[in-house]
């Protein structure tokens, strides 16, 4: 398969190859290598942080002693904060490249956050699990997650007094999409899914004598619905597969949708929404590797860290200073700003996010020193008195530039190029390029990730 | 020559010599910049507690509610003899006497977010409780009538969502000078001296490079324009004060900026809440007083509007720890020259008659208010930025 082909597939389908991988990739034809990534991550591995610490505690006692809730929440955010970094680590190194993706792009589809780290853990793997399987369990399997029962209040959701919240962002943003369904439909919605409870350990609890089993009239049936026929219900519309396919395409094609390849692909989907068949069917058609598509996309803050990793093995030593550069580019993992999520491509762009974005590599790869904080958080105490700026940081990174040396000692500056960058350069970065030397040189390379066009995936 | 005409040339060349070649030569400073209306807003963060702000001192609700914490007579600076100011806010007095001051209470929205991160980004977003958006007022307000990043401008190292647009958005900078070292520490400087602006295409690419070749011009601007500045105004000694300071020399060096975003972090005060209240409403106070002295001495306060607002105020009942939890309305203070409502501008709401939760009631959306500056005040049409139609109140 044609080079360019093979980056912009694994671009999208995780977060591109370096050059030996390229070159090991290259002999082999589309649907070879398209097998491959689903073989790879045919079976799910959790991701996990160690949460024994937590077995001491109980509920009775996190309600009556506060120092004990104290050192509870300090546990868990200090826990969040490791998953956080495994999970990034996660990225860079699992060979399941594709289910990770996914689980990527559904973590900002099923938006939720949580500060309890058995509840996020848990929900974390059920994006995982269901990232390649049947859409109709998925969302079932999200209604029932801790974290979600608590994220949208659920758990305040009983007959006498129904929430509204859970069913209006599932049919909002989670199924069919705003305009296709009335207020009606939110408030028999929420009634089929009173009941919904949670607890300490992350478990379901359906209270059944807080469930109203009352006749509903949703999207014009008539029936005792309970949570799960609801979803049903609302999988029975083709719309549900048109709104799926469109976020699909916006994020794995092009974030200007084409109305006749998301048509093609919503009837794929309808069927039996199953994802893993779908997600083949755009990887595998003529239209997913046009022109148009390659490089055409801003990287996610996450994806253009995670690229830095595949290119040169880096190693972030310090936890929080990798949690700083996710605020300061605005996507910290596991703390999406609300419901909607991340709403991606120009809106990563900003005129101070640009500069950071430009100046990363330079901080990582040659520690050049840095004035940027991120938002400090709302529980801050003020500080009186005159505290002067440490007005210089340098970030803690282990580069390994004996292996950088190694791989790319036999190539091309032109190879080299393209194996980093999808998208044409402007015709002035191609003079700058030319000027600055063999371009596999250190400081070479640092110089080729702060551009522009390396932004581009 | 003229003064007005002197500016203008001046400006000119200095970018011509500057200016690289695809940077387009600065638009002529506009004449109108004399009478330029600017916006300040502030920022209390973590929700600053109003009723020990704006005290109503002889409501026995009040201090029924607040056994520990309600502030005595004596500890309140009477404004009309029903509610008074918390005495630490004798400077804020003295500009409420020279007719500067209008306090609005009561300010909130339906179905109040006790959340600060939900209910800043309501604030910052000017969104209903129900809904998301991704851009902030000011950031619509720029999409539409903005020029360039440095149209609005927020003090600090990070961009606030209340900056953000769709096309465009505002820009942080802790001073004049960080971003022009941010551009010199980095590649950026290399990579644009090759770049030539006919180039650059619509597409994400192109969009890139121009948002770096605004922020590099940008950054030459406020650099340029306010290096001659020097201010004779002594402020306290704070991170308030010298955001503060900051704006007023940006404002009184005539940089072509509507809106200037500051905050003051530290206002959520579940427990010991008197001593620390009191210590950020004396630095809150005497830096206000400051800057509004420093903008008088250069005589820009006239066409200088500054709003404070916090993410939520704080539950009338005091909490087991000598402070206050998160609650719903509070008050809204605006600074000016030009205010229509000195003074306080509505009663403060019943303690009598709260919400389901316990908490005050609001009586005035946010939003009427952002809607009347923007309408007053920018002169722009508040329906296109905040996307409804709200009320105008008589304020500006």
């Amino acid at each position: 398969m044609d080079k360019k082909h093979i980056q912009h597939l694994y671009w999208r389908a995780g977060f591109g190859l370096n050059p030996q991988e390229l070159s090991i990739q290259e002999n082999k034809n589309r649907s070879d290598l398209i097998d491959e990534l689903f073989l790879k991550s045919a079976k799910p591995k959790p991701l996990t942080v160690n949460t024994s610490e937590f077995n001491r505690f109980n509920s009775k006692m996190l309600n009556t002693n506060k120092e004990a809730r104290k050192e509870f929440n300090k546990l868990n955010t200090s826990k969040i904060n490791e998953l956080n970094y495994s999970w990034i680590y996660r990225l860079v190194n699992s060979d399941q490249i594709l289910r990770e993706k996914m689980t990527l792009f559904w973590s900002n589809h099923f938006v939720c956050r949580d500060n309890n780290i058995i509840a996020t853990q848990k929900y974390n793997n059920t994006l995982r699990k269901y990232a390649l399987g049947n859409f109709k369990d998925f969302v079932k399997a999200i209604s029932k997650e801790s974290a979600m029962i608590k994220y949208l209040n659920l758990n305040q959701n009983i007959k006498r007094k129904p929430n509204e919240n859970f069913a209006r962002e599932l049919l909002e943003l989670f199924t069919l999409g705003i305009g296709n369904y009335s207020e009606k439909d939110i408030k028999e919605a929420a009634r089929a899914f009173t009941g919904y409870k949670t607890n300490l350990k992350a478990k379901f609890i359906f209270k059944k004598n807080q469930h109203d089993t009352g006749l509903k009239t949703f999207l014009n049936r008539k029936d005792n619905f309970n949570g799960d026929q609801i979803i049903d219900v609302i999988l029975e519309e083709k719309q549900c597969s048109k709104f799926i396919c469109e976020k699909i395409y916006a994020y794995f094609v092009n974030e200007n949708l084409n109305v006749e390849h998301i048509e093609s692909m919503a009837n794929v989907f309808y069927k039996n929404y199953n994802i893993e068949e779908l997600i083949r069917f755009v990887f595998s058609s003529d239209w997913f590797y046009n022109k148009d598509n390659i490089g055409s996309k801003i990287k996610s803050p996450i994806e253009f860290l995670v690229g830095m990793h595949k290119v040169i093995p880096l190693k972030f030593n310090s936890r929080k200073e990798l949690l700083k550069m996710q605020s300061v580019l605005n996507q910290k993992l596991l703390f999406p700003p609300n419901v909607a999520g991340w709403q991606g491509g120009r809106h990563w762009i900003t005129t101070n996010s640009i500069l950071v974005r430009v100046k990363l590599p330079s901080m990582i790869l040659e520690r050049e020193s840095y004035s940027i904080k991120p938002k400090g958080d709302f529980t801050k105490t003020f500080q009186f008195a005159y505290v002067k700026n440490k007005f210089q940081d340098k970030l803690d990174v282990s580069v390994d530039w004996k292996s950088y040396k190694k791989n790319v000692k036999k190539l091309k500056s032109e190879e080299f190029l393209s194996s980093l960058i999808l998208c044409n350069v402007t015709p002035g970065t191609e003079k700058y390029l030319k000027s600055i030397g063999r371009l596999t040189k250190k400081r070479n390379l640092v110089k080729i990730m702060s551009l522009p066009e390396y932004q581009m995936c | 020559m003229k003064r007005r005409k002197f500016i203008k040339s001046s400006a000119l060349s200095s970018s011509v010599l500057l200016a690289p070649s695809f940077i387009k030569a600065m638009e002529q400073i506009n004449i109108e910049l004399f009478g330029y209306k600017k916006l300040v807003i502030i920022q209390l963060t973590g929700g600053n507690d109003g009723l020990n702000t704006v005290i109503p001192y002889r409501n026995d609700l009040y201090y029924k509610a607040r056994p520990k914490i309600a502030l005595k007579k004596n500890k309140t600076i009477n404004l009309n003899g029903e509610l008074g100011l918390h005495y630490k806010l004798t400077a804020l007095k003295r500009l409420y006497d020279q007719g500067y001051l209008t306090i609005i209470n009561n300010v909130g929205y339906p179905n109040p977010s006790r959340s600060h991160f939900r209910s800043s980004d309501i604030w910052h977003s000017a969104s209903d409780a129900n809904s998301f958006l991704s851009t902030g007022w000011i950031g619509r307000y720029l999409d539409h009538y903005g020029k360039k990043p440095h149209s609005a401008i927020e003090i600090d190292e990070s961009l606030s969502l209340m900056l953000k647009g769709n096309k465009r958005s505002g820009i942080a900078t802790k001073n004049a000078n960080f971003l022009y070292r941010a551009l010199h520490e980095s590649k950026i400087n290399d990579i644009l001296s090759y770049q030539r602006h006919r180039h650059l295409s619509e597409h994400n690419l192109g969009y890139l490079y121009k948002t770096l070749v605004d922020a590099k011009s940008s950054a030459r601007y406020l650099q340029e324009k306010t290096k001659l500045y020097r201010t004779y105004q002594s402020y306290p000694n704070n991170p308030l004060a010298r955001q503060l300071k900051t704006i007023a020399k940006f404002i009184n060096s005539g940089l072509e900026t509507r809106i200037y975003y500051a905050s003051l972090t530290g206002f959520d005060t579940h427990a010991n809440q008197l001593g620390r209240q009191e210590r950020l409403l004396d630095v809150f106070g005497n830096s206000i007083y400051s800057f509004i002295n420093d903008l008088k001495k250069g005589n820009t306060f006239k066409d200088t509007l500054v709003i404070t607002f916090s993410e939520f105020g704080r539950r009338p009942q005091q909490n087991a720890a000598g402070g206050t939890d998160h609650g719903t309305a509070n008050n809204v203070f605006l600074f000016g020259e030009n205010l229509k409502n000195k003074g306080l501008y509505n009663k403060l709401t019943s303690l009598k008659n709260l919400d389901n939760n316990g908490d005050l009631k609001y009586e005035i959306d946010f939003r009427e208010i952002y809607a009347s500056i923007l309408n007053n005040w920018l002169e722009v049409d508040d329906e296109r930025i905040l996307k409804k139609s709200f009320n105008k109140l008589n304020l500006i």
